[in-house]
């Protein structure tokens, strides 16, 4: 690393990566147990946090944290309370409902299966191999994170459309075309997806200690042998709590879905759309299907506390 | 069973060329202080660095020869090796872990289990077969690391600091076990430390390693009386000066002289090595027979096991090795002037 450009951008990549990826490499079962320093219980801080509830906190913080936290819970209460409860079991078999949630789930679980085989080789190769432009090539793939997914629709529109930069030759070599088909959906959520796997994987890779590979080809194993029986299990954290922030996000996704692929019931109409089409002219469906949408997301919460929240 | 090594690498700041030459079985202990270059040493003889130049060559098997292209893959090489800190896989069982060299070099499921338990056995360990290496204390975490390393056979062994991770009282029994395995393992093996009595007993050969060249290689024995380094000699506890010969004594840089009664080389640069324990303090000029009487100043005093050692400093600066009582009884700690005295017989000498 002697470019001086590839210095100056390290740290941003690590600051990006901070939010998503770095609990999820601080958890990792491996690496030397070094303690950092800044871990290790200092002796004068601990009392001191302990001498008020609120840890000492700056005047004002309080209150203030207390109205974020009520501000971004009370809409989710009042998704609980306007729910009609009575008549959601009906509501959820309903036909529209299952078939957008079926969809919801393929196009979803459609774009975690691709990011995790196109992603997981780019995660790692972003953080083992050494080539030009890398941090080029890492500022490219997480641009999809900070665009506006309608933007990003706009620009598969324009990539794979009819008339698009590669949908032409796909069109007209395989007699493929994407736009609002099932596919398109799924290729929609992968593209603002992936982004949140690579990027937490990458990290889990860097974090892990790179001599159990060493101690793995020692004892013969090759490449393939060593990435799939060390490599892979080394950095399973990483890879659960990417796959479920991709899925997530795959789940939760609109701008691009409905830009690129529409939103015909059956099939490219996901969740998100229906609930957005409900509310026009049903609120109780509406309210119902976030409901649904609502329980998938505390149920990934739930399964992930121990990468996202460890238990201190 | 041979191993003919020559490598040449730069590492960061350290730049490595080492000639080492194995022939037979034996244990090899590699001896150096901190980033003298001793584990990038093993990891180059691993493959796991390349060479820039040289050569190893182990049972006549070209491993590296960098200026013929020839790099044999650390997973295609026939060793074994016992990292540091064990590196033992922490999602795998034990029983995995051992079996994970023979699973990738090709056996089947049931086979490796079979031969892994079989060592994990010899290592005393067949109990702890399913616990995960989390569970296992230093000391068997140790032992595993050894039979995963032992399991497929290897015709050279490679040890990274086997017991640094141990606590001084499980040390020496851990040294007795693993210098049994070692003399039980059929083929060339290289141990890395810096605890000279773990040198001492496990190597047949050792090699002192400095700033990542080789200053001194020999039996324990040659070793121990006769220090090429200083390093060595404080890593044993020796004085050790070097001078140039002349006339039964020894001129050393500063033009101080040391006398000897062994004979002394003609000419010619040589070491004069002092045990602590043969060096007399004084608080008055000692008369009779002391050849060797200098005057100095007792920096810091020492307490180990029952004795105590002084260093003194001045114009020969020197350690000696006296009783708690004389340091009571000549008040060593208040700094004031001492005469050192050395007998001409304690002083040996021999060509540098």
């Amino acid at each position: 690393m002697t470019d001086p450009t590839t210095r100056r951008s390290e740290p941003r990549r690590g600051e990006a990566a901070a939010g998503l990826a770095v609990v999820a490499g601080d958890s990792l079962p491996v690496g030397r147990a070094e303690p950092a320093p800044w871990a290790a219980p200092s002796e004068g801080g601990a009392p001191r946090l302990a001498r008020r509830g609120s840890g000492g906190a700056p005047f004002g913080f309080v209150p203030l944290a207390v109205a974020a936290v009520a501000f971004l819970t009370l809409p989710l209460v009042a998704l609980l309370a306007r729910a009609p409860w009575r008549e959601l079991p009906g509501d959820l078999t309903a036909p529209g409902v299952l078939t957008a949630l079926r969809l919801s789930l393929v196009c979803s679980l459609g774009a975690l299966a691709l990011s995790l085989v196109f992603g997981v080789p780019l995660a790692w190769l972003l953080a083992r191999a050494r080539f030009r432009g890398r941090n080029l090539v890492r500022a490219l793939v997480l641009l999809p994170m900070v665009l506006p997914p309608v933007v990003g629709g706009v620009a598969l529109l324009l990539a794979f459309g009819r008339n698009g930069l590669a949908g032409r030759w796909l069109d007209s070599a395989f007699g493929v075309t994407l736009p609002f088909t099932t596919a398109g959906a799924m290729l929609a959520e992968t593209f603002v997806a992936m982004p949140f796997l690579v990027i937490t994987v990458e990290a889990g890779i860097r974090a892990m200690d790179r001599r159990y590979e060493d101690a793995a080809a020692t004892l013969g194993a090759g490449r393939w042998t060593t990435f799939r029986r060390v490599t892979l299990p080394l950095i399973a954290p990483s890879l659960a709590a990417g796959g479920a922030l991709c899925w997530a996000r795959a789940l939760g996704e609109f701008g691009a879905t409905i830009t690129f692929a529409g939103n015909l019931p059956g099939t490219t109409q996901t969740m998100p759309l229906a609930v957005y089409m409900a509310l026009q002219n049903n609120a109780d469906a509406a309210i119902t299907l976030s409901l649904v949408m609502l329980a998938i997301s505390l149920a990934v919460l739930v399964g992930l506390r121990g990468h996202w929240f460890p238990s201190r | 069973m041979s191993l003919e090594a020559s490598v040449g690498l730069r590492k960061g700041t350290l730049e490595l060329d080492v000639e080492l030459e194995v022939a037979g079985n034996g244990v090899v202990v590699l001896l150096g202080p901190n980033a003298a270059g001793k584990t990038t040493l093993l990891r180059a003889l691993a493959g796991l660095v390349p060479l820039e130049r040289g050569r190893i060559v182990l049972d006549g098997v070209v491993l590296d020869d960098p200026a013929a292209g020839v790099h044999l893959p650390t997973e295609r090489r026939p060793i074994g090796v016992v990292f540091q800190d064990y590196l033992l896989f922490p999602h795998l069982s034990v029983l995995e872990n051992v079996a994970f060299g023979l699973r990738s070099r090709g056996a089947g499921r049931a086979a490796a289990r079979e031969r892994a338990l079989a060592v994990l056995d010899r290592v005393g360990l067949a109990d702890c077969a399913a616990t995960k290496p989390r569970a296992l204390s230093g000391g068997q975490a140790q032992r595993v690391a050894l039979a995963r390393a032992l399991a497929t056979d290897p015709r050279l062994l490679l040890l990274d600091e086997p017991l640094a991770a141990m606590d001084a009282s499980a040390r020496a029994e851990l040294r007795r076990g693993l210098s049994r395995h070692l003399a039980a393992f059929p083929g060339t093996c290289l141990v890395i430390t810096h605890d000279p009595i773990e040198a001492m007993t496990l190597g047949d050969q050792l090699v002192v390693l400095e700033a990542g060249r080789v200053v001194q290689s020999g039996t324990p024995e040659e070793l121990s009386t006769h220090p090429r380094s200083r390093y060595v000699a404080q890593l044993l506890g020796l004085n050790l000066y070097r001078g140039r010969a002349e006339q039964r004594s020894v001129v050393l840089a500063n033009g101080r002289r040391l006398i000897a009664a062994d004979p002394v080389p003609e000419t010619g640069d040589v070491f004069a090595v002092i045990p602590p324990r043969a060096v007399a303090l004084h608080r008055v000029l000692p008369e009779g027979s002391p050849r060797n009487v200098w005057e100095g100043t007792v920096e810091d005093l020492d307490a180990i096991g029952n004795h105590v050692r002084a260093h003194v400093s001045g114009e020969l600066p020197i350690i000696a090795e006296v009783t708690p009582g004389a340091v009571a009884s000549l008040h060593l700690d208040d700094g004031g002037p001492v005469f050192v005295a050395v007998k001409a017989v304690e002083v040996e000498v021999y060509e540098a």
